[in-house]
């Protein structure tokens, strides 16, 4: 960045990202708006939830990274009460919302501080009070500084498992456990069970495909539209925000080759840079160009285990 | 102005050419006279620094600066509670004026303000009866004659002493302490709370400015700085992180709460962005020494204040608005909460203030000229005269002129001072002091 003294070429696109705020109502700036807009969420987040000072951080910072945070989700409220589906696109980084996919002993083991609040946080426009916690670590007796709110949401231990998880959970009953908390209302392990049967064989389509067929799988797009389409999730009210037709423009978005990437040629290295400083959080390395081909090996997985038992 | 600025040394707070955290300045002020300069460091040092005086008789040069007294101030403590470490660095140090021989000052850490005297001792007393030169007591029945003691001179010796500790009185870390004009009180500011001490009196003080909001999560602003008013003792001002001043007098209430005038600009709609709360922040408040005016300093300018108009300033001066457009970066690196101070020269007519790439700017407020000066080591050598310095923002790059994007951005220059009475100014880099003076001739 900035500090190395690097020369650059100069590049008159710079200043369209940077500094002036950009009228969301613009049509093609509207891209570089949000994304500009979701760059500095996920710093600020980072800022206050991955400094573990010796020394107590500064009130005058943390005070005003927080306002930064607040800001910036009254604008995604606003945009949420006007448009839902869209209110999505500030969604976070696919790491952490496939964390509960991912094999669960690497999620439990997740260093547990910073990820609950930090996963609760992300991008999520209906938990607006767990948003909130940055501001208990203000109070001077508060000595639990990444305590979740008390009015986290039921969906934020979807992100991760419970505060103090069993270690000797086997992997598949604990994601299966997440799949279950995605879902309150279904009741019976066998609903659990058929979750991701269903939800691993979504196509897009409303019909469930055969679940043993893994060719499928493979042929399905990398992403979390897997999920959206399918009859069980369409229930939940929380993840229909999350889930339902996730605006991914911005991480199909290539940094390095993108043609319409000199309109923002900061931010692409800050928003890559962010997926990998992100990726601690999911407590597995992930390459940004192929987080969710993970998913759907370890999906795979899962599916062949439900369906062998 | 009178012309470019003549390096007359160059001042290492340390020897050795690596980065020490320890060694790190903190804090730089002048004393009333301008005899004494006094540096805090990250590591708890106080540096104090002494004009020559032989040289004022030659008329090309006012007098070196060399080592005066150096001491430890803070030490590092420990919070048990929190389990946080209190740093021992040195936040702010103010000098009272001189009564009598010896040197008096405050300097205070994020938590517990020190008075400190600083006297010199340049004779000491011989010929004792009863002890003998060493300290040893004399045998009694050696002693057949009696003499009196003499004064006799010996190296200067420079004692610092700790005469008053005030401790405990603020939860959260203290930015500011200002000595009232009436020279037996003086304010402490932390992010929330501003207290009023008497010199003398160290285990009470009263709390004058309390903004802590019932419930924490409702905090939106700190306090980041005050002072107090030059000549006025009941008056005094704050200012916050959402870049307002608020200005209080103590005659109307004990709880300043209520401020007598609230100074704050109408944001400008067309620079409007993300960072426009951050960068309102303000960094440093300093009256004029008239009383008259005074000077804030946010991320990206200087603006000048009449105490009378309330809704704007009177001067703004840009310090690098080609920072401008590189906020997000900035934002991201931390840069944008780094917190420059500004200063005024002893007849309020220039103004100065850090930047980037060891860069000061000085802003002449008559003829509205300014200049860009570097405090490097390359090109400083007793007697240089400091060539200005020019950033480009943006388009073709003159030569001499240095690009935005080959600023170094971790060398800041966060502190100056300007002396009460010449042109010599002290202005800190990261470890190193650099002084430099007007050129007379």
């Amino acid at each position: 960045m900035l500090g190395k003294g690097e020369k650059r070429k100069f590049d008159e696109h710079e200043d369209g990202l940077e500094g002036k705020i950009v009228s969301p109502s613009d049509g093609p700036s509207k891209v570089s708006y949000t994304l500009q807009r979701q760059t500095i969420f996920n710093i600020s987040l980072m800022k206050l939830y991955n400094h573990r000072p010796l020394t107590e951080p500064s009130l005058q910072k943390t005070v005003l990274i927080n306002n930064m945070l607040r800001r910036i989700q009254e604008e995604l409220k606003q945009e949420g009460s006007l448009r839902p589906v869209l209110a999505a696109a500030a969604s976070p980084p696919p790491d952490s919302l496939s964390a509960s996919y991912r094999e669960a002993p690497a999620v439990l083991s997740a260093p547990a501080p910073p990820p609950p609040a930090l996963a609760s946080d992300l991008g999520s426009t209906t938990p607006l009070e767990a948003c909130l916690t940055p501001a208990s670590l203000l109070e001077d007796d508060n000595d639990a500084p990444f305590c979740t709110s008390p009015a986290a949401p039921p969906a934020a231990p979807a992100r991760l498992p419970a505060p103090a998880p069993p270690p000797e959970k086997d992997s598949f009953s604990s994601a299966l456990d997440e799949i279950e908390e995605l879902c309150p209302t279904s009741t019976s392990p066998g609903a659990a069970a058929a979750a991701p049967d269903t939800s691993r064989g979504g196509s897009g389509a409303p019909s469930v495909p055969r679940p043993d067929d893994p060719k499928l799988m493979d042929s399905l797009p990398g992403n979390f539209e897997i999920t959206t389409s399918t009859g069980f999730l369409t229930d939940l009210t929380l993840d229909d925000i999350l889930f339902a037709d996730i605006d991914t423009s911005m991480y199909d978005f290539d940094p390095c080759t993108s043609a319409a990437g000199t309109a923002s040629k900061m931010a692409p290295v800050s928003a890559d840079d962010l997926l990998k400083t992100l990726a601690p959080y999911s407590s597995q390395p992930v390459a940004p160009s192929q987080p969710f081909k993970m998913d759907l090996t370890e999906l795979d997985h899962i599916m062949e285990v439900l369906v062998g038992s | 102005m009178r012309g470019f600025w003549n390096k007359v040394f160059n001042l290492e707070v340390v020897c050795c050419p690596c980065l020490l955290k320890a060694d790190i300045i903190s804090t730089v002020e002048f004393n009333h006279s301008g005899e004494l300069l006094a540096t805090g460091d990250k590591g708890g040092r106080v540096v104090i620094f002494q004009q020559e005086q032989e040289n004022k008789i030659q008329s090309h040069s006012r007098g070196e600066y060399n080592v005066y007294s150096t001491f430890q101030s803070h030490e590092p403590e420990f919070d048990y509670l929190k389990s946080l470490e209190i740093e021992e660095k040195i936040n702010k140090i103010r000098w009272l004026p001189q009564k009598n021989a010896a040197q008096f000052l405050l300097s205070t850490n994020d938590k517990t303000i020190k008075l400190w005297k600083i006297s010199e001792r340049d004779k000491r007393p011989e010929g004792y009866n009863l002890k003998e030169e060493d300290g040893r007591y004399r045998d009694p029945t050696t002693v057949t004659t009696l003499r009196v003691p003499v004064f006799r001179p010996m190296d200067l010796m420079v004692e610092a002493s700790p005469r008053r500790i005030f401790a405990n009185a603020h939860t959260y870390h203290i930015n500011s302490i200002s000595i009232n004009s009436d020279y037996e009180t003086y304010l402490s500011a932390d992010d929330l709370r501003i207290n009023l001490w008497h010199l003398e009196i160290t285990d009470r003080s009263f709390n004058i400015v309390d903004i802590k909001p019932a419930n924490m999560e409702e905090l939106t602003e700190v306090i980041t700085a005050a002072e107090f008013h030059p000549n006025s003792c009941n008056t005094f001002v704050y200012s916050s992180s959402k870049g307002t001043i608020r200005l209080c007098d103590m005659r109307a209430s004990a709880l300043c709460d209520r401020h007598s005038k609230l100074f704050e600009e109408p944001e400008d709609p067309s620079n409007r962005s993300f960072f426009s709360e951050i960068i309102s922040s303000i960094s440093d408040v300093k009256f004029s020494h008239s009383g008259r005016y005074m000077m804030t300093r946010d991320y990206l300018s200087v603006k000048i204040w009449d105490l009378n108009m309330e809704n704007r300033p009177v001067e703004t001066y840009q310090v690098h608005e080609y920072l401008r457009s590189k906020l997000c970066s900035l934002y991201e690196n931390d840069c944008i909460f780094d917190k420059f101070e500004c200063c005024w020269n002893g007849s309020d007519s220039v103004v100065m203030t850090g930047s980037y790439n060891n860069f000061f700017r000085m802003f002449d407020r008559n003829t509205k000229r300014d200049i860009t000066l570097e405090a490097s080591r390359e090109n400083n050598k007793p007697r240089t005269v400091l060539k200005p310095r020019k950033v480009c923002a943006s388009g073709k790059r003159k030569k001499d002129e240095i690009s935005v994007d080959s600023l170094d951005f971790n060398k800041k220059i966060l502190h100056t001072a300007w002396h009460p009475k010449e042109n010599i100014i002290a202005v800190a880099t990261t470890n190193n002091l650099y002084i430099f003076q007007d050129k007379v001739n």
